[in-house]
């Protein structure tokens, strides 16, 4: 699903953010980042949705080639990709619906599709009651449920997530990483960055340590360190 | 579904920052007014002096009906002198077209000539335009045979041509400035449009909206600014054109000058002008700050 070949790239700062990195993903696999903060996890996952280009070296998404990919392709590229962030990025005007609705309309869904998908994702995230309430109302963990939402409700391939639980409270980041888990399960990849000790543990799924621009672990059935 | 969606996102652009949106449409309505303004005067000032249009320096008109040996020989004669730099025939017919659109402003004065009253002649440009050598060469032709009268271009006229051709000059000086400035407007409330919905255009980025479909609704912002503004430099000038007519001279005040008439043709034309330029600046403004702070 993808896969990273020789990937270096490094920023006007003169800072490396990845050295000559080497990494397959498998369908359907959940791979957790880590590393100390600027060891190039954001970077990874900023590289894999085309936000930023590699200096050197292949990208391959879904089997295609994203270094060859032209500008006005690339938005077709994102729609594969859900994308969830530890500032949740939603928009404080629309309510909880209009926001997930949002992410299908502005690509030229259906008011039909709209209308039968919304509904269906904000059940799986438990979230059906508090549909016209806007985020300011909700608790960060439910605004965290509505990022995943409108994240997932294209139904991507891969689900891109850089610390989601960062902002959140132990408990509520375990109902967070239950939700992924469940998507993970309808056979999404999902690329998680985190510092969280505790999820990573307790979930024992392949990690991938970064250090410095380098990844200097990569270990199915991983802990924290 | 996307159509509705560019109408709602550009009409609350334009809302959300209405001030500075009516700032730009006033600006837009203004500059173009002037154009339009400037364009109606150059169009009266045409009309009211098309006799002397292309150097014509003097017209020799024939008697009612010369016989066609007269004219002839009057125009071999002309055709051939080295002082006559052009000559053009006007017939009776021709005469009579150019009348009415001259005294298009006195309409019992063309009902009560016919084409026939009206008497053919010849329009001359010299070489040599010096006022002097000009009336001489005129009154070498006066005591032809068949011919009527010589009239020369009075002084009145090439004052009123020149005046015209410095103050229609002048304000498209004046004009493309504030059009500048228009332009600039309109850029701006699309710049501060895209800073109010930075978030939203962070999201459509994230979820894949094409850039076309992020663009659009901004472009559009610019081009309703720009014909809007258009829109109301037309009224004002449909509104304002009875008057125009009115304040400037008439055929009754300068000898030889029929009224200042801008035909409706005219007007349509400038019209178009004004609306063309309107979606141009702002199609201009909207495209650079797609371009420069639209970055997909």
């Amino acid at each position: 699903m993808i896969k990273i070949e020789n990937v270096t790239k490094s920023y006007k700062t003169s800072t490396v953010a990845l050295r000559d990195a080497n990494v397959e993903i498998a369908k359907g696999e959940f791979v957790f980042l880590v590393g100390a903060s600027g060891s190039g996890k954001s970077t990874f996952i900023r590289l894999l949705n085309k936000e930023e280009t590699p200096d050197s070296g292949r990208i391959f998404v879904a089997g295609k080639d994203i270094g060859q990919l032209s500008n006005w392709k690339v938005p077709f590229l994102r729609r594969n990709i859900g994308c969830v962030f530890q500032d949740f990025k939603l928009l404080p005007t629309k309510t909880v619906f209009e926001n997930v609705a949002f992410a299908l309309e502005v690509i030229g869904r259906p008011r039909s599709v709209i209308d039968a998908q919304v509904p269906a994702i904000l059940d799986l995230v438990g979230l059906s009651h508090k549909s016209s309430n806007f985020p300011n109302e909700l608790s960060g963990g439910e605004q965290q449920r509505v990022s995943v939402a409108r994240a997932f409700v294209n139904r991507p391939l891969i689900l891109l997530a850089d610390e989601p639980t960062g902002n959140l409270d132990p408990a509520t980041s375990v109902g967070i990483m239950r939700l992924l888990d469940r998507i993970n399960k309808t056979g999404t990849t999902v690329v998680m960055a985190t510092h969280d000790r505790g999820i990573v543990d307790t979930m024992r799924r392949r990690v991938i340590e970064l250090d410095r621009g380098s990844i200097v672990r990569d270990q199915s059935r991983g802990v924290y360190e | 579904m996307k159509a509705e969606y560019y109408v709602r996102e550009t009409a609350s652009n334009l809302g959300r920052n209405i001030t500075i949106t009516l700032a730009s449409v006033m600006t837009v309505a203004v500059s173009l007014a002037l154009v339009g303004a400037s364009l109606m005067l150059r169009s009266g000032v045409e009309n009211a002096t098309r006799r002397w249009q292309g150097g014509i320096e003097f017209v020799i008109f024939m008697q009612r009906d010369p016989s066609p040996e007269q004219v002839q020989s009057l125009r071999d004669d002309l055709e051939q002198s080295p002082e006559v730099a052009s000559v053009r025939f006007v017939d009776k017919k021709e005469a009579y077209e150019e009348f009415k659109l001259l005294f298009a402003d006195s309409p019992e004065l063309v009902d009560s000539i016919e084409p026939e009253t009206l008497p053919p002649s010849f329009r001359v440009e010299p070489v040599n335009k010096e006022v002097d050598a000009v009336e001489a060469l005129g009154k070498t032709y006066a005591s032809k045979s068949g011919v009527g009268q010589v009239v020369f271009a009075s002084k009145t006229i090439r004052l009123i041509q020149q005046l015209s051709s410095r103050l229609t000059v002048g304000i498209f000086v004046i004009a493309a400035f504030l059009l500048g400035a228009a332009g600039l407007l309109i850029l701006n409330t699309i710049r501060m449009a895209m800073f109010a919905r930075r978030r939203e255009i962070e999201v459509m980025k994230l979820v894949g909206a094409t850039n076309w479909f992020i663009r659009v609704p901004f472009m559009l912002e610019g081009l309703v600014q720009g014909l809007i503004g258009a829109f109301l430099a037309i009224a004002a000038l449909a509104a304002f054109k009875p008057f125009f007519q009115k304040w400037l001279p008439s055929s009754r005040d300068i000898p030889l000058v029929s009224g200042f008439q801008v035909s409706s043709g005219e007007m349509f034309f400038i019209f178009g002008t004004l609306g063309a330029v309107g979606i141009l600046i702002g199609a201009i403004g909207a495209g650079i700050a797609v371009s420069r702070f639209l970055d997909v």
